[in-house]
């Protein structure tokens, strides 16, 4: 581990910080388009005859930007500033950087407009057509072999954990994600039946399995022990929650499948491993804690480490809550309704998404060698999305078990709508929370990368 | 274990490797003997095309196509199987229910309440969520209909051809007249219950009960007066009942009770037996009795022993 927190003079850290901007950016339009969607749960009349406004065509946008246009960009820019401290050299090319950067971006904008004007393969997290997806595709491999020649060119013999996952990440993410769009199929992206389904599922989980998660755990390996000026817990621990992750997390898809004709032996394959992910879970988060036990005072002053710590307590709800999920019992409550968006938020927003506005935080004085533009406005956006995450698994969790128990107890969909009006209700109001911590954010993030110094300087 | 960058890029795509062949490639060779199921038939072009808008339009993340063994509501009459999703490209199983199930939906409703329905689906649910989809048109409307009642395959095209000799019946019917619609209508309820008064008294909370089901289920077809002018009237045909129209004609409660559980195939007019238990019915049969038809006959002999609820 560095120790040494000054800048290398060198160094200009242009990726970085360009990923910075395109997560704060894109994290605001991620969010107010969850926004209105959730309002038109509530009045479904209010954009009327806007066609890209529906919110049947804002769902798509919202989950693809919120997975690749805010967190996956987040956890990157923060890569692309430890990967090269902890090497000990220099990034091996940041104008091969900034080309990943502007592909991303194009990438981005044509996927809003596309699922905007109704050109999607329908198919969840793989909704992209195919020159969309073959760009997507290049950005990662693009990704991976910067990462890789920097690895290559390095100072420092041993690899650090974090620098395990960030090369894993990108390549294996590359391989999935063609797969699971069928990229080999321009048309349709698509199996035909239930292969179709088994397929996506493998990829739509490995989403979180081998993109979101190496990635926070990648950043949280680096920062909770920068944070604690400790070395790390245990490197057992590491390889432990490294090879077990990879190994487990690739066959749990199919517990999105388990009321649905698939083989019973990948249900079973699939229970059994959503089980055995307690393993790679808390290799992991034993491994932090015990790095952060008597230490949280000087977690709780960096604004960085504050994030990245209440994202691993995240992490730590949203995987007991997905091993439960994956119990058929619990189940056949818990699936088709609101429990199940209430999972999705506690992992990408509470677990994901505060450990990438971590790395951010925690990366942007490091890479600018001033302070933040503002410690106010980061906490204040942190207790926003705390109480946000909070109060989205609470009401989404009770309306989803409302759905679920009264659906089993012979109760018509259109029954139920009224019951659940009113944590709709909430749920746009949490929305709302949402995004303007997204605009406090993007507003602090930019200010501390561009313009004035900061309050503290 | 010592981390070299080799250890790592190639250890994790070997797992990767392994891991795809367990549960992809075999799975995919284990399910790709699937044959057609029972009550599968290929699509015709038209709609494909409807399925494309269904698709573009978003429809999947809100409505599942996938009856499970615990499921109650539309369709659970039959269990999906693997050979009804055979030539599904993409499978549309979803993963939210905000909506219905659609498996079954083919030959639940005709194409006039589809319509209806699409144009705003608060005209025919007035609890709905779903948004309204005006803007694609009666042509496209027409397309995304004829996926929709394709919806369940075999059994939706025995569904479909019996609303559609209904259909014909109940225009032929309301064409003769008021006299002969309101009689057609009745004679076509088994004869049992046509002379069963209401069994239960209207009590004061019993109407306030009947009239929020009225709002919650009737009012987009039948109308705020019960004169079906209701705002889904200009898209169906034959258009709802107008219930002042049944005063001294017949009516009892015993036929509004019948004609809401059961619904009458062939016009709008939907069953509810799974939206609405026994008291329910009842409740909203008085209400519609009383404030609409003006002619009720609840708690009136015949009706058996006393319910212990009466005072």
């Amino acid at each position: 581990m560095p120790e040494n927190l000054t800048r290398p003079n060198t160094a200009t850290y242009l990726t970085a910080k360009g990923f910075c901007l395109t997560s704060a950016a894109w994290m605001m339009v991620a969010t107010l388009a969850g926004l209105v969607a959730a309002i038109e749960l509530v009045a479904p009349d209010l954009t009327g005859n806007i066609t890209w406004l529906l919110f049947s065509r804002l769902r798509p946008i919202h989950v693809n930007l919120v997975l690749f246009g805010f967190v996956t960009p987040g956890l990157l820019a923060s890569a692309f500033y430890f990967v090269p401290r902890l090497l000990r050299t220099q990034l091996y090319s940041e104008k091969l950087g900034i080309v990943t950067i502007v592909l991303w971006n194009i990438a981005l904008i044509a996927l809003v407009i596309t699922l905007g004007a109704g050109f999607t393969q329908g198919r969840e997290y793989a909704e992209m057509i195919w020159p969309i997806d073959v760009g997507i595709v290049l950005v990662f491999i693009l990704i991976f072999f910067n990462f890789a020649m920097t690895v290559k060119n390095r100072k420092e013999k041993i690899l650090y954990v974090s620098v395990w996952y960030v090369l894993a990440a990108t390549i294996l993410t590359a391989c999935t994600y063609a797969m699971g769009n069928v990229i080999w199929q321009p048309d349709s992206g698509a199996l035909s039946g239930i292969p179709d389904a088994i397929l996506l599922w493998f990829y739509g989980h490995n989403v979180f399995g081998l993109l979101l998660t190496p990635l926070s755990a990648a950043t949280a390996y680096y920062i909770i022990p920068q944070v604690c000026r400790s070395p790390l817990y245990s490197h057992t621990l590491s390889l432990l929650g490294f090879w077990a992750l990879i190994v487990i997390y690739t066959h749990i898809g199919t517990h999105h499948l388990l009321q649905v004709p698939v083989p019973t032996w990948l249900k079973v394959v699939a229970i059994v491993d959503s089980i055995a992910m307690v393993i790679p879970v808390m290799a992991f988060l034993i491994n932090i804690w015990y790095t952060a036990r008597g230490k949280l005072g000087l977690i709780h002053e960096d604004i960085g480490g504050k994030f990245v710590f209440t994202g691993t307590v995240m992490y730590f709800i949203v995987s007991i809550r997905g091993s439960m999920m994956s119990l058929p019992d619990v189940q056949r409550v818990t699936h088709f309704s609101h429990w199940v968006v209430g999972h999705a938020h506690v992992g990408v927003l509470g677990f994901a998404g505060m450990i990438a506005l971590g790395g951010l935080y925690f990366t942007i004085p490091r890479i600018t060698g001033k302070p933040l533009f503002s410690r106010f406005l980061a906490d204040l956006q942190f207790w926003m999305i705390v109480i946000g995450v909070a109060g989205f698994t609470i009401v989404l969790t009770i309306s989803g078990l409302i759905q679920g128990n009264a659906w089993l107890n012979g109760e018509t969909v259109y029954r139920i709508l009224p019951q659940i009006h009113i944590y709709n209700v909430v749920r746009a109001s949490l929305g709302l929370l949402i995004f303007l911590a997204s605009i406090a954010g993007c507003y602090n993030i930019f200010r501390s990368l561009f313009l004035t110094s900061g309050e503290n300087s | 274990m010592k981390m070299t960058a080799t250890a790592i890029v190639s250890g994790s795509l070997l797992i990767l490797i392994a891991v795809v062949s367990v549960v992809v490639i075999l799975p995919y060779a284990d399910t790709s003997k699937t044959i057609p199921s029972d009550l599968f038939r290929t699509r015709t072009s038209v709609e494909k095309k409807g399925r494309a808008l269904y698709i573009s339009n978003g429809c999947v993340y809100c409505h599942t196509q996938s009856i499970r063994a615990v499921d109650w509501g539309l369709g659970a009459e039959r269990i999906a199987q693997a050979g009804d999703y055979l030539k599904d490209r993409p499978i549309l199983l979803g993963s939210q229910r905000t909506g219905p199930d659609l498996s079954q939906e083919g030959g639940e409703h005709p194409d006039d309440w589809h319509l209806a329905h699409f144009i705003n689906p608060r005209f025919t649910r007035p609890l709905s969520i779903m948004p309204p989809f005006k803007f694609l048109k009666e042509k496209n409307i027409d397309i995304l209909t004829r996926y929709v009642q394709g919806l369940g395959m075999k059994n939706a095209d025995k569904r479909v051809e019996r609303q559609k000799l209904w259909k014909q019946k109940t225009i032929d019917a309301y064409e003769s007249g008021v006299d002969q619609n309101v009689a057609w209508i009745h004679e076509n309820v088994p004869k049992g219950w046509r002379n069963i008064p209401t069994p239960y008294p209207a009590t004061d909370a019993g109407l306030a009960r009947g009239r929020k089901i009225y709002q919650d289920f009737c009012f987009g077809c039948h109308g705020p007066v019960g004169d079906g002018m209701g705002p889904a009237q200009p898209y169906i045909y034959p258009p709802p009942l107008n219930f002042t129209t049944l005063k001294g004609r017949g009516i009892s409660g015993g036929i509004i009770y019948y004609q809401i559980m059961n619904g009458i195939t062939g016009t709008a007019m939907p069953y509810f037996k799974r939206e609405l238990e026994s008291e329910k019915i009842w409740d909203v049969g008085n209400f519609i009795a009383k404030y609409f038809i003006d002619q009720i006959d609840a708690d009136m002999e015949p009706k058996g022993i006393d319910a212990s609820y009466e005072p």
